[in-house]
């Protein structure tokens, strides 16, 4: 079509022109690819050699063989399976789960009697022991008697409260991340870096944060601070600070420019600016990842205690290296229903707010 | 007041917004900018608050140039009425309307949101003027209409006692009768306080009716400088419809109204 003074708006109008003339080289030679060519069987050969080598590394072979066997045993078709017996002898002990705690009455200091603690009782258990009578060849039982003071819930309010102490743990973490990551965002969102250096030394910050696991750093901070929970929030502030620095970082990048650019033409200022024109935009998003970050850190909290940072993961250590399986299956039990009534709680608050 | 010398703004995409204009706008003046879609006008206006920066030439604030060194000290006289409003969405309307004042105010005042009494009286008394009333006034701005929306950002322009006011299209959402009271409002600004106002617009019989100076900006070229008197329907059928049928010509009359610039500025 020609330009013309008069434009001619008729093209405008599908059904007239639309079919005509739609294909430009009625000569042209048409070639569809194929869909694989030798890169993509060179890929494939090489994703399976990957996978056999780390798969016989890994003993995926026999995990799949044992497996089946457990299987096979739980329908009847074997007799026999290690993993089923595993699970089996852990699932026994397991079953009832510990809740109450006896202590010898003998083995307390300062015992009385009429003051006893909260909700407990004496009781007076009697074990006996059989044994055989060299005089007689006759099977006997000898009867001892001891005293022990029962708590009848005082095992499960142990490992409550230890729960709390991970709670805390995780709500510390997440304090000290946001109060971190809130300068290091500022610093490291590329329209509010002072400079180039600081932008750089404040993504590369968040980045090393990031790339430090809860574990290894809680490992050195345990060395440093001690046994404690002090260990463990520095921990997991510190880890979760990575992240929430780079979300913020972002959000604030990607913040609609409008109302920055309205505070920027009266000279308001970078602080103002970010208070008055960005962060009302992000702050429900701010919100959402903290929750996250909270989730996540009470969920890895409950882990960290292995190490020794405190919290309910060394209980569970503890108990787990003396086979004391029943007390392993309470705190299995409170950890599993505190994360998912947390869950719960930080689900509808979120969609609360947003 | 203000004042553009041989002043070029080609974006990095190549687009070439403002060609060679030169412009003295002075104190206390009301000049309404016209102009086609596309001219160049937001382009214009944003170079005096430091949004834009002129790719050649320069551009003078009250005798002095801006520059990347200037500009934070100069600015905090100017205020803007922003042609896509630039409201903060989440926040109130207050907030949004007392954020105009924010260079004033301490830092730990703004942090916590206490600003002081007489700026909050100043906000209402404006959120009155432009005709919001006070069940407004604690609704987040995006639950306001389009039109309620750009007058709370006329209202935040008026926070700051400025010296300099640049409104882009203040009236483009707005009624007639509305649009006339914002008009007024900016004029009474200009005759009261002596404060230069620079108004882009797209209704020529507004222009007319309150500017003290016409200026029109067509590709980037300054194409139309004269009084209300000057701008004849001849003169719009030019900028408008002449503008749209051929692309790469300018309307004749630049030449001829360009005199009266020199008058005004002298004046
Ligand atoms: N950031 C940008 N990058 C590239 N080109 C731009 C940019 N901003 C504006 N332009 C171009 O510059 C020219 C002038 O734009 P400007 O916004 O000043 O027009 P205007 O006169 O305000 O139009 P309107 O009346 O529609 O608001 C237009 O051609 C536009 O496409
Ligand atoms: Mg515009």
């Amino acid at each position: 079509m020609k330009p013309s003074a008069n434009p001619n708006w008729n093209w405008l109008r599908p059904e007239k022109n639309m079919m005509k003339n739609l294909s430009v080289n009625r000569d042209a030679k048409w070639h569809l690819n194929q869909p694989y060519n030798a890169r993509h069987l060179m890929f494939a050969i090489v994703a399976l050699l990957i996978l056999a080598v780390t798969g016989s590394r890994m003993e995926v072979p026999r995990m799949v063989q044992e497996t089946a066997q457990g299987v096979g045993y739980v329908v009847g078709l074997n007799e026999e399976s290690s993993v089923a017996t595993g699970v089996m002898r852990i699932a026994e002990s397991i079953w009832p789960l510990r809740i109450s705690e006896e202590i010898e009455v003998s083995r307390i200091e300062n015992f009385d009697r009429n003051d006893l603690p909260w909700l407990s009782h004496v009781e007076v258990i009697e074990s006996r022991t059989p044994h055989l009578n060299t005089e007689t060849l006759q099977l006997e039982e000898t009867v001892e008697s001891k005293e022990v003071l029962v708590k009848p819930i005082g095992y499960l309010s142990h490992v409550l409260l230890k729960m709390l102490e991970t709670l805390e743990m995780a709500l510390w973490g997440t304090i000290l991340a946001v109060a971190l990551s809130i300068p290091l965002a500022c610093f490291a969102a590329a329209n509010y870096a002072p400079n180039r250096f600081i932008y750089n030394l404040a993504r590369s910050t968040i980045s090393l944060f990031r790339a430090i696991p809860e574990l290894v750093s809680a490992l050195f901070l345990v060395l440093a601070f001690g046994f404690g929970p002090i260990a463990g929030f520095l921990a997991l502030g510190i880890h979760s600070a990575g992240f929430l620095g780079k979300f913020y970082a972002e959000d604030i990048e990607n913040a609609d420019r409008g109302p920055q650019e309205a505070l920027q033409s009266i000279g308001a200022g970078q602080i103002k600016t970010l208070w008055y024109g960005v962060l009302p935009q992000v702050l429900p998003q701010y919100i959402a990842y903290t929750l996250y970050i909270l989730d996540r850190n009470i969920r890895m909290a409950t882990v960290i205690g292995i190490v020794g940072a405190g919290g309910i993961g060394l209980e569970l250590k503890g108990r787990f290296d003396m086979f004391n399986f029943d007390h392993v299956g309470t705190i299995l039990v409170i950890i599993f229903l505190t994360v998912i009534i947390l869950d719960q709680f930080s689900a509808r608050l979120r969609s609360r707010l947003m | 007041m203000l004042r553009f010398d041989s002043v070029y703004k080609r974006f990095p995409d190549g687009t070439e917004a403002i060609r060679n204009i030169s412009l003295h706008v002075p104190k206390g003046q009301f000049c309404v900018v016209l102009g086609p879609s596309g001219a160049g006008k937001s382009t214009l206006l944003r170079m005096l608050n430091g949004l834009s920066q002129p790719t050649e030439g320069s551009v003078h604030l009250a005798g002095e140039q801006i520059t990347e060194r200037s500009v934070q000290r100069l600015r905090k006289r100017v205020a803007t009425v922003h042609q896509q409003f630039n409201l903060t969405p989440r926040m109130s309307v207050a907030l949004n309307v007392l954020s105009g004042a924010l260079p004033q105010v301490a830092h730990w005042r703004a942090a916590i949101g206490l600003f002081p009494p007489e700026l909050r009286q100043k906000a209402c008394r404006l959120l009155d003027e432009v005709g919001l009333t006070p069940e407004h006034v604690n609704r987040r701005v995006s639950e306001l209409s389009g039109g309620q929306q750009q007058r709370v950002g006329i209202a935040r322009a008026f926070m700051m006692d400025p010296a300099v006011l640049l409104a882009d299209e203040p009236v483009a959402s707005l009624d007639p009768r509305i649009s006339r009271g914002i008009l007024e409002l900016l004029h009474r600004q200009s005759r009261n306080h002596d404060t230069t106002v620079l108004c882009s617009l797209h209704q020529p019989e507004l222009a007319r009716e309150f500017g003290d100076r016409i200026i029109a900006v067509n590709q980037g070229r300054l194409v139309f400088d004269g009084t209300p008197e000057q701008l004849t329907d001849q003169v719009c059928e030019d900028l408008y419809h002449g503008a749209l049928a051929h692309k790469h010509d300018v309307p004749e009359v630049d030449e001829a109204e360009c005199e009266p610039e020199l008058e005004l500025a002298a004046a």
